[in-house]
C-alpha cells in the first residue's frame, strides 16, 4: 500500500519568544519521512488560514509562554469554524502544567506533549493521528 | 575586512610577544618532572586509563573540551604568573576584577521577577526584597518584549505570561511605586535594543515625575541584538544593521545622560541557552562588544568614555569547572582585547563585568527537585569564576512562571551560598590548579579562534545577516538532542535513573486574572487623557530621526513623557526601517 507523506504545519502560538523545542520537533519529523511546514509565530486564525490552503494532516504548535490555554481554545475555535475540526489533528507542545493537559485535551486537542517527549513517542503518537 | 586588517588574534599575538616571559616553573624541573611523569604513566597508570587518556565530557552545553586523567606543571609549564594570572584586581584579571572580591563586595542577590500587571510585579518585588535580595531585576511579558500593547489582536491571552505588561509610562510609575530607586539597582531586561529604546525612556519619564534626577538612577539594561535578532521567535523584525544602531544610540545616550547606568549586558546567555557551546556564547558576545565599541568610537567618543560601563551576561550550565574557567577566560581576554586592540587606558575600561544566571535549558520536567541541586552547582560554579551578580533559576520552570516558594528557594540558595559555606572568603579559590590553569588557556583559545572566525565573515552585524549564526545554533542543538536521545549525554531522571514517580504534583504558579482586561482599560484611559496632538508629533519627529539617523532615544524619551504606548513607538521604528526576514533553519 502506498501513502502520501504526512504533512505537518508547525507554528508557535502567539508571540512566544521560544523556538528550540519546535525546531527540534521539526527536524525529528522531516527525518521521520514527514513533510514538515513551518509557519514560524502565527495568531490562531492565521495558522488555520495555512492549514486550509496547505490541506495540512496534522496542526502542531508550541507555546512556552503560558497563553496555551487562551490561544488554544482560540484556534480550535478557528477550526470549527472553519470545518476542520473533526477532519484535522491537533497537537501542542511545550511548558504546559499538568492540571492544563486534562483541559487542552477536553478543547478539541489530539496530543499533548511537554518536555522530555522522546523522539519515538513524537513520532508515533502524530502516525497513530491520520 | 581589508586584506591586510590585522585580525583580533594577530594583534594580540603581536602585543604579548613584546612581553618578556618569566616562566614560573624551572625548565629543569619541568624536564624532570616529564620524565617522572612518563616513568608513572607506563609503570602505575592501568593500561586501559592509559589509552582513554584523553575524555570530553558529554554534558548539557557543554564545549566538547578533552580531558587529561590528571593535570600537573607539564599542562602549564610555560605558566607565567604575573602575565598569565596575576593578583586580582590587577591585570590580566584573571582571578577576579576587584582585589578583594567577595571581602569587599558580596555578590549581588539578583532573582529576575516580572507575572501580570504591574501591581502584581510590584508585590512580588517588595516580597523579594523583605527576604533579602539585594537588587531587583524585572523581566516583561510576551506582548512588552514583543512590542507591542495590550489590546493589540496579537497579545490576546498573553498579557501578564511570562513576565510584566507594561504599555506607558504610567505602567512603569505602578512597577515601581515605592521602590527605593536612588538605594538599590535596577535590571530592567529589555532583551532588545528596539525595546529597550521604548521601555527604558518610560522608566526616565517614570523616575522625572518621582523627581529623581537621572544621575542617581543605578542598573543596568540589556539592550543586546541576539535575542532580537537571532535568538527569539517574533512576528515581526527590523532589519539586523538598524537594530545594531539602536543599540549603540540606547549606549551614547544612556552613557551621557543616565551616568551610572549599565547601557548594555552583551548577551551570552540566551544564545547559549538556545543552543551554542560556551566557547561560541563568549565569542559572540565578545564580538558585540568588539562592534559595538568601534561604532562608538566612530561616532567619536573615547574608548575609556564606554568602556567602563560594559558588561556581560552569561549562562552557566552543567560542566562544573570548564563553566568557572569560562568566565576566567573571557575575564584575561576581555582585558587583552581592550588593552592591545582599544588601547583601553581607563582600568575599568578593561574589566569584565558579568551577570550570571544559571541555565534554564538544563532544568528537567521530570523530578523537578534534581533542578534545586542543578541550580545550586551551577551557581557555585558562577561564584568559583567570580561573577558580579547572579540569579539562580527555580525548580518549577519547566511548568510555568516560579511560584512564590519556588522564587524564595532560589534567594535562599544564594544566601546559603554567600553565609554558610565561606566560599566568598578567598578570593579565585581555583587559580593555580592546573586543570582550571590549563582549561582557562584552552578556552581563551577557543574563543579567540571564533572571534577571528566572526572577523572573517565581516563581523558580528554580517554574521547575523548571512544566517551564519543561525546555522551554527541549528548544528548544535540537533547534535545535542540526538545525544541526548542517545543517552550520551546524560540527564539524571530524563534519559537514565528514571523513577516511578517522574512527575510528582508540585505546585505550579498560577497567573492572577484579570490582567489583560485591567491593561486594556488603563489603555483606553491613557489614550482619553493624553494630548494627542502631542502624542502625534512626538511619534512623527521619532519617524524622522530614524530616518535621519539620528540618535533616536531622545525622541523616544519626548514620546515616553507625551503618553505614546509601546506599541505605537514600535509601529514607528517598523514604518522608518522597514522588516526583515531572519532564516529559519531546522
Amino acid at each position: 500500500m502506498t501513502k502520501k507523506n504526512i504533512k505537518v504545519l508547525l507554528s508557535k502560538l502567539g508571540l512566544d519568544v521560544h523556538s528550540r523545542g519546535v525546531f527540534i520537533v521539526a527536524k525529528i519529523l522531516r527525518d521521520a519521512g514527514m513533510e514538515v511546514i513551518y509557519i514560524g509565530n502565527s495568531m490562531p486564525d492565521q495558522i488555520i488560514k495555512a492549514a486550509v490552503q496547505e490541506d495540512a494532516d496534522i496542526i502542531g504548535v508550541s507555546s512556552l509562554g503560558g497563553a496555551h490555554l487562551t490561544l488554544g481554545a482560540d484556534l480550535m475555535r478557528e477550526a470549527e469554524k472553519e470545518g476542520i475540526k473533526e477532519s484535522k489533528s491537533y497537537v501542542i507542545g511545550g511548558a504546559i502544567s499538568p492540571d492544563d493537559i486534562g483541559k487542552l485535551k477536553e478543547i478539541g486537542f489530539d496530543s499533548v506533549f511537554t518536555s522530555g517527549a522522546t523522539r519515538e513517542e513524537i513520532i508515533n503518537v502524530i502516525k497513530s493521528l491520520v | 575586512m581589508t586584506e591586510d586588517k590585522k585580525t583580533i588574534r594577530g594583534i594580540l599575538t603581536e602585543a604579548e610577544a613584546k612581553n618578556k616571559r618569566k616562566p614560573l616553573f624551572n625548565p629543569e624541573a619541568i624536564k624532570d618532572l616529564k620524565k617522572e611523569f612518563n616513568n608513572w604513566k607506563e609503570s602505575t597508570v592501568k593500561e586501559s586509563d592509559r589509552n582513554n587518556w584523553y575524555v570530553t565530557p558529554q554534558t548539557v552545553l557543554g564545549s566538547e573540551i578533552p580531558r587529561e586523567m590528571i593535570y600537573s606543571p607539564l599542562n602549564v609549564s610555560e605558566l607565567d604568573y604575573k602575565n598569565d594570572i596575576g593578583f586580582s584586581g590587577q591585570e590580566p584579571f584573571t582571578r577576579g576584577v576587584h582585589p578583594n572580591m567577595y571581602r569587599g563586595k558580596k555578590f549581588t542577590i539578583r532573582q529576575i521577577n516580572g507575572f501580570g500587571g504591574p501591581e502584581d510585579t510590584n508585590k512580588r518585588f517588595k516580597f523579594m526584597l523583605k527576604n533579602g535580595a539585594t537588587g531587583l531585576s524585572v523581566i516583561f511579558d510576551l506582548p512588552t518584549v514583543q512590542m507591542y500593547d495590550s489590546d493589540d489582536p496579537v497579545s490576546r491571552g498573553q498579557v501578564g505570561t511570562s513576565g510584566v505588561a507594561i504599555d506607558s509610562t504610567n505602567d512603569m510609575e505602578i512597577l515601581f511605586k515605592d521602590m527605593p530607586l536612588e538605594d538599590i539597582t535596577v535590571s530592567i531586561v529589555t532583551h532588545y535594543p528596539s525595546n529597550t529604546a521604548i521601555l527604558f525612556p518610560m522608566f526616565l519619564a517614570m523616575a522625572d515625575r518621582r523627581g529623581i534626577t537621572w544621575d542617581k538612577l543605578k542598573g543596568t539594561v540589556q539592550n543586546d541584538i541576539t535575542l532580537e535578532e537571532v535568538v527569539r521567535s517574533g512576528l515581526e523584525y527590523i532589519p539586523p544593521r538598524d537594530c545594531f544602531r539602536i543599540q549603540c544610540d540606547n549606549i551614547e545616550f544612556i552613557k551621557k545622560e543616565v551616568p551610572n547606568w549599565n547601557f548594555i549586558n552583551l548577551n551570552g546567555y540566551n544564545l547559549h541557552d538556545f543552543g551554542t557551546s560556551g566557547v561560541t556564547e563568549m565569542a559572540v558576545a565578545i564580538s558585540n562588544g568588539i562592534e559595538t565599541l568601534d561604532e562608538l568610537i566612530s561616532r567619536g567618543y573615547d574608548v575609556d568614555f564606554i568602556a567602563p560601563r560594559l558588561a556581560f551576561f552569561w549562562s552557566i550550565s552543567n560542566d562544573f569547572f570548564e563553566e568557572a574557567s569560562r568566565i576566567r577566560a573571557a575575564r584575561r581576554l576581555w582585558f587583552k582585547i581592550m588593552k592591545y586592540k582599544f588601547n583601553a587606558k581607563n582600568p575599568r575600561s578593561l574589566w569584565m563585568r558579568c551577570h550570571v544566571q544559571t541555565s534554564g535549558i538544563t532544568l528537567t520536567r521530570q523530578e523537578p527537585y534534581n533542578n534545586i541541586v542543578r541550580a545550586s552547582y551551577q551557581a557555585l560554579s558562577a561564584i568559583l569564576g567570580g561573577v558580579q551578580s547572579l540569579h539562580v533559576d527555580s525548580y518549577d520552570e519547566a511548568y510555568a512562571v516560579p511560584t512564590e516558594d519556588a522564587a524564595l528557594l532560589s534567594l535562599r540558595t544564594q544566601q546559603i551560598l554567600q553565609n554558610e559555606t565561606a566560599v566568598t572568603e578567598v578570593v579565585d579559590p581555583l587559580g593555580g590548579s592546573y586543570y582550571v590553569e590549563a582549561l582557562t588557556n584552552e578556552i581563551e583559545k577557543r574563543i579567540l579562534g571564533e572571534v577571528e572566525e566572526i572577523e572573517k565573515i565581516g563581523g558580528y552585524v554580517a554574521s547575523i545577516e548571512k544566517g551564519w549564526i543561525h546555522r551554527k545554533i541549528a548544528n548544535y542543538f540537533n547534535t545535542e538532542q540526538a545525544k541526548i536521545e542517545k543517552g550520551e549525554i546524560k540527564i539524571v531522571g530524563v534519559n537514565c535513573y528514571n523513577s516511578e514517580s517522574k512527575t510528582p504534583s508540585i505546585n505550579v504558579f498560577k497567573y492572577p486574572e484579570g490582567v489583560e482586561e485591567r491593561q486594556k482599560e488603563k489603555l483606553k484611559k491613557l489614550k482619553d487623557s493624553r494630548n494627542n496632538y502631542d502624542v502625534d508629533k512626538t511619534l512623527k519627529n521619532l519617524e524622522e530621526a530614524c530616518r535621519n539617523k539620528t540618535n533616536i532615544v531622545p525622541y523616544s524619551v519626548e514620546c515616553a513623557r507625551n503618553g505614546c504606548t509601546e506599541g505605537e513607538i514600535f509601529k514607528v521604528f517598523k514604518k522608518a526601517y522597514g522588516l526583515w526576514k531572519p532564516p529559519v533553519i531546522f
